[in-house]
């Protein structure tokens, strides 16, 4: 009875799967050999500073943009020939809410239930009820809050097998992001629905996501398990101990790969990203290292480490 | 249980092992009674806006350690006599707590002598207004 479907039926085999994938605008380059993969139940967090190729990514994965090179499969199809195929398995939240503004929610629901072949309309407005959103408005009167709290109805109304959700909650307030992120969870425990999702909102997602990609200069810098990012990215700060013997410093951080380093008046600070437990004993050892102390890092705090840096550092 | 069950995102244990220390604490303070009924997945992931399959985990492996029993069609319980912590996960927790509290320490410039004496004390109120399973 603990009621989350993807574990008693595991589910198998990959939703989504982004193979090599190349996009050229003229001469600059969108994205650049870009692989990964989604698994059936996974939540997978795309994170970029503006530019990096989100849009560009999500744009090839729901068949809107020819890929240069390489390409996306849905369900083992090709997203940008069997586009039409693919989208009723997927419900989708855009960065800008594109529905007609003139149409009420209960309008909009009905129209798009002709696009599938299953529509849950008793679920969509009893989600409308749950959210407090009227259903005689017309959606260009709502709110922020309301109109992206309306799309992620109509995206889970057709019982989607792939959510895919552009930066769902960018201008939302606290409350409706809250309502947001728990309409997401239920989702999750009730029909282990595979999400991809790109965000700004990195706390938000800190605890949903079991995996992130890192996007910078539309290269993959970084893929992988959220548990196994946490676990090896460390901020260190120690202090440096002037003796007779000892007076040079710098070298004792050679054991880890530093990817920021910060020299203050107290001492030195340093993120770094192959961090263990043994290895930072050994480090609290090394002579002329006081006061060393490794604090774990933000999912923001480490995005700001690997994305904020110019080009050429390793993640 | 979900007032006094608290994960940190941020914290650098992983939050299925968050949940379930936590679980094993409010079982231990008797916050959580032998043979209560425990939140289903799907409401403690909603509360602490994590993912289900997190709790799920934390769950399985409490079910397995006995800690929690699961009933189909009832629910998941807390189990009439829970093992007490154990073996590695223990010592593991010990040196961590050990750990965060010499670091308060030394920050405070505590002796050695104040800081063991400070603890001894703490334990021995425990002791007298029975909190806690060491006798």
């Amino acid at each position: 009875m603990i009621g989350v479907n993807a574990q008693e039926v595991p589910a198998t085999g990959t939703a989504l799967a982004v193979e090599g994938l190349g996009v050229q605008y003229g001469r600059a380059t969108a994205l650049d050999g870009v692989s990964l993969n989604l698994p059936k139940g996974s939540v997978y967090a795309l994170l970029g500073r503006n530019g990096a190729g989100k849009s560009s990514l999500v744009r090839c994965v729901l068949g809107q943009q020819k890929p240069t090179s390489g390409g996306v499969t849905l369900f083992g199809a090709d997203a940008w020939k069997s586009r039409t195929a693919a989208m009723t398995r997927i419900g989708v939240v855009p960065e800008e809410p594109n529905a007609p503004p003139e149409m009420t929610a209960v309008q909009l629901a009905r129209f798009c239930s002709r696009l599938y072949s299953r529509w849950d309309q008793t679920a969509f407005e009893q989600r409308l009820a749950r959210f407090e959103v009227p259903t005689s408005v017309p959606f260009g009167r709502l709110s922020k809050g309301q109109k992206g709290l309306v799309q992620l109805s109509l995206a889970l109304a057709p019982a989607p097998e792939l959510l895919i959700l552009d930066d769902p909650t960018l201008g939302l307030d606290a409350v409706a992001r809250t309502v947001f992120f728990e309409e997401l969870v239920g989702e999750l425990a009730d029909r282990g629905t595979t999400v991809f999702l790109t965000t700004h909102d990195l706390s938000g997602v800190e605890g949903i996501a079991d995996r992130v990609g890192i996007l910078k200069d539309g290269k993959l810098a970084l893929d992988e398990s959220m548990e196994t990012l946490k676990s090896r990215f460390r901020r260190i700060r120690y202090a440096n101990e002037v003796t007779e013997e000892r007076t040079e410093f710098g070298k004792e951080l050679d054991p880890f790969f530093a990817l920021k380093v910060k020299v203050r008046g107290w001492g030195v600070e340093a993120v770094v990203n192959n961090y263990d437990d043994p290895l930072f004993e050994r480090f609290q050892r090394t002579e002329g290292v006081v006061d060393a102390e490794a604090a774990a890092m933000s999912l923001e705090e480490i995005f700001l480490a690997v994305a904020g840096e110019p080009k050429g550092v390793r993640p | 249980m979900n007032r006094t069950l608290h994960v940190d995102p941020r914290d650098s244990s992983p939050i299925w092992r968050q949940i379930e220390e936590g679980v094993r604490r409010l079982v231990a303070s008797g916050a959580l009674q032998p043979g209560g009924l425990v939140p289903s997945v799907r409401d403690l992931a909603s509360e602490l806006r994590v993912n289900p399959a997190t709790v799920a985990k934390a769950y399985q492996r409490l079910t397995e350690a006995e800690v929690l029993t699961v009933r189909r069609g009832e629910g998941t319980f807390v189990s009439q006599s829970p093992p007490p912590f154990e073996g590695r996960e223990k010592s593991r927790s010990l040196h961590e707590g050990a750990l965060r509290y010499a670091s308060l320490a030394t920050t405070l410039g505590a002796t050695s002598e104040e800081t063991v004496s400070e603890l001894k004390g703490v334990l021995q109120s425990f002791k007298k207004n029975r909190i806690g399973g060491a006798s």
